[in-house]
């Protein structure tokens, strides 16, 4: 590889990168469901739509063809590394610290989300617009955990 | 390194498809070789004359009945195919990286491509539309109808087995034609992986027929009396000398989409960084191996005094050497990989002997792409890096022969008037872009340039598939074109009917 190796991520290497995100995201969900049953409702409904932004995201980029995308040269810049989060759900923790940690999760998957959308702006619309919904998916989320935050605290 | 799952894990024994059905050849049989791993992942038949003809008469007896099936009934199974392809993309996808070598975001790209000529093809019940006029005389009606004419040979080229074929089948079949379709020898894995889904799509024994060979199968479908057409691509020598020639004396329908050269322009207000970057691309993108490719870089000089077009010139090559040596070429299932081999060693050594004569002539060669540097461990035999050569004039053989390669040739010219008329002095006219912030030379460009498919600020000037892929000059020989509504007008015959009822 060569010494720009690291900083431009192809089309692949970002889509292979959502799909680890989102079917991690959505196991950890299951978890978190499986161990807090009291918010199970939403935690499964938070995995579930990890599902749908994955389905979402590969169906546009395969539907989205140019020819930035298949050489690459849309996501200059990028370091997906520096993107990784904690999908391990400790085994003793309580709700509030698992809360903090999913949330942690959400703010970078957000973070990664809204950095894709601004670097493939010149490319088909589709591709910025399905980023762009992940991202929003992800802002709202972080709303209702920090809710279930709050009345978890609250209950205590 | 990211190295995706290999789809093929035994060598597979590629058989032909025939009235629906998987027929063995008694044929030699060929390695099919990843240029990559250099490990062969399929056998292929180079099926014999009578097998071919055998496949043709399987056609022939196919065609009156799906003549007769109602165009909207057969755009359905093509509805249904793009269903089926559309579920094994992926496999389908990596299946091409291992074919030919290219990365998997081009190969995922090839497969959309050829998706998308499905997708227009289902349009046949429009697209086959004729039209009328009443009382052209008294109580006299004319109207055209169009109609299929039997069976056509189809002719894949190497560089993209799975796409190029898709320019001419889904329109063949979907206008009533029945077709014998010949894969590249080097490549036929993905057409074989197509023809699982075509019986379960719908199509009737020997509507979709492929008979994999070589040159002896391309003259037995060129000396054919029963194939009323050849839709060809590959060399300007095969294409023009061989196919267009044996057509015209046969009285086949053609369409030879042959060699180019192609020239990109850069003139002084171009974009600089967005120039490059889609230049990457045109010039190294599937390892060179597109016609659409781009050859000759000409930096034009235009207004510029001779010290702000040394200036200029500077700029662009810092830029365009810099970005050229940073391109990660590797096996293409690695999804950090920008460039995958050549499809074989024969090719990658015609490239090298191309950098030698540059070199030989006088040209600078400022980026030495001999000099393999892979990402990941693999055989070097078919890989080669990006190469620039400058101070190349367009009579060294580098500057007007097609290279199909990894190589960028870079040509000077003062003004735009010079640039146009290197591109009117080469003999290939497939494509040629500008790249420019001006309308006017943009305007100026498109209208005088002598070339089928015209850019302004585009690297690859690919034709969607509702456009017709052009070409002039000794880049193509026919009349239509593929895909989109000139290929439904090849496969089909206008017939005009004058009709008074007494």
């Amino acid at each position: 590889m060569t010494e720009a190796g690291q900083d431009e991520a192809t089309a692949s290497a970002v889509m292979s990168f959502v799909e680890r995100l989102e079917d991690s995201s959505s196991q950890f969900y299951r978890e978190m469901a499986e161990k807090h049953p009291q918010n199970k409702e939403a935690f499964l409904r938070f995995a579930k739509e990890c599902e749908r932004t994955k389905t979402l995201i590969i169906r546009t980029y395969q539907e989205t063809i140019t020819d930035a995308l298949e050489a690459c040269f849309s996501f200059k810049g990028l370091k997906l590394g520096d993107y990784e989060a904690g999908t391990v759900l400790p085994k003793k923790s309580n709700l509030a610290d698992d809360l903090k940690t999913t949330i942690k999760l959400e703010e970078m998957a957000n973070t990664f989300y809204v950095d894709v959308a601004g670097r493939s702006g010149q490319l088909l619309a589709t591709i910025p617009r399905a980023f762009k919904k992940a991202a929003e998916t992800r802002t709202r989320r972080m709303s209702e955990l920090k809710e279930i935050l709050n009345a978890s605290a609250g209950a205590q | 390194m990211t190295v995706l799952t290999e789809p093929i894990r035994q060598v597979l024994n590629i058989k032909n498809f025939v009235g629906n059905e998987w027929t063995e050849s008694k044929g030699e049989v060929v390695d099919v070789v990843n240029p990559a791993t250099l490990k062969t992942i399929a056998r292929v038949p180079i099926s014999t004359e009578d097998e071919f003809n055998a496949a043709v008469d399987v056609a022939k007896e196919a065609f009156p009945d799906w003549r007769r099936t109602p165009p909207r009934a057969r755009a359905r199974c093509l509805f249904r195919l793009k269903e089926l392809v559309e579920e094994r993309f992926e496999e389908l996808s990596r299946v091409q990286v291992m074919e030919h070598g290219k990365t998997i975001d081009e190969a995922r790209g090839e497969t959309r491509r050829g998706i998308e000529q499905i997708e227009v093809a289902t349009g046949i019940p429009s697209f086959m539309m004729g039209y009328n006029l009443e009382d052209i005389a008294s109580g006299i009606d004319e109207y055209l109808i169009r109609q299929p004419l039997g069976v056509f040979g189809i002719i894949g080229p190497f560089n993209f087995p799975f796409m190029v074929p898709m320019w001419f089948a889904p329109y063949a079949v979907a206008a009533g034609n029945c077709i014998v379709m010949k894969p590249s020898s080097e490549d036929p894995v993905s057409q074989a992986k197509l023809a699982e889904l075509l019986e379960e799509a719908g199509f009737p024994p020997g509507v979709w027929n492929i008979v994999n060979g070589g040159r002896s199968t391309v003259s037995a479908m060129l000396n054919h009396p029963d194939i009323e057409g050849i839709c060809f691509v590959g060399s300007t020598a095969v294409g023009r000398d061989v196919v267009y020639r044996k057509c015209g004396e046969t009285g086949k329908r053609v369409i030879a989409q042959c060699g180019a050269k192609n020239f990109l322009l850069v003139m002084p207000d171009a974009d600089i960084d967005k120039t490059v970057a889609a230049c990457m691309t045109s010039f190294y993108g599937n390892a060179g191996q597109r016609c659409l490719a781009g050859g000759n870089l000409v930096v034009v000089g235009e207004g510029l005094s001779e010290r702000e077009y040394d200036a200029f010139y500077k700029k662009v090559m810092a830029a365009y050497v810099g970005a050229a040596s940073k391109i990660r070429v590797g096996y293409g299932l690695d999804e950090t990989v920008q460039v995958g081999p050549l499809r074989d060693k024969g090719k990658k050594e015609r490239v090298v002997k191309f950098i030698e004569k540059g070199v030989e002539e006088g040209a600078d060669l400022t980026l030495d792409g001999r000099n393999v540097r892979l990402v990941g461990d693999w055989p070097k035999d078919c890989f080669l890096n990006p190469s620039v050569f400058e101070n190349v004039t367009p009579d060294m053989s580098i500057g007007k022969d097609e290279i199909f390669g990894p190589v960028t040739c870079v040509v000077r010219a003062k003004s735009f008037d010079e640039a146009v008329e290197m591109i009117h002095k080469n003999p290939y006219g497939n494509a040629a872009s500008i790249f420019t912030q001006s309308g006017r030379w943009a305007r100026e460009f498109q209208y005088r340039v002598q070339c089928g498919n015209v850019g302004v600020n585009i690297g690859i000037v690919a034709p969607m598939a509702f456009f017709p892929f052009s070409g002039m000059k000794d880049s193509f020989f026919g009349v239509l074109h593929g895909q989109g509504q000139e290929a439904i007008r090849f496969f089909t015959e206008s017939k005009v009917v004058i009709q008074r009822w007494f």
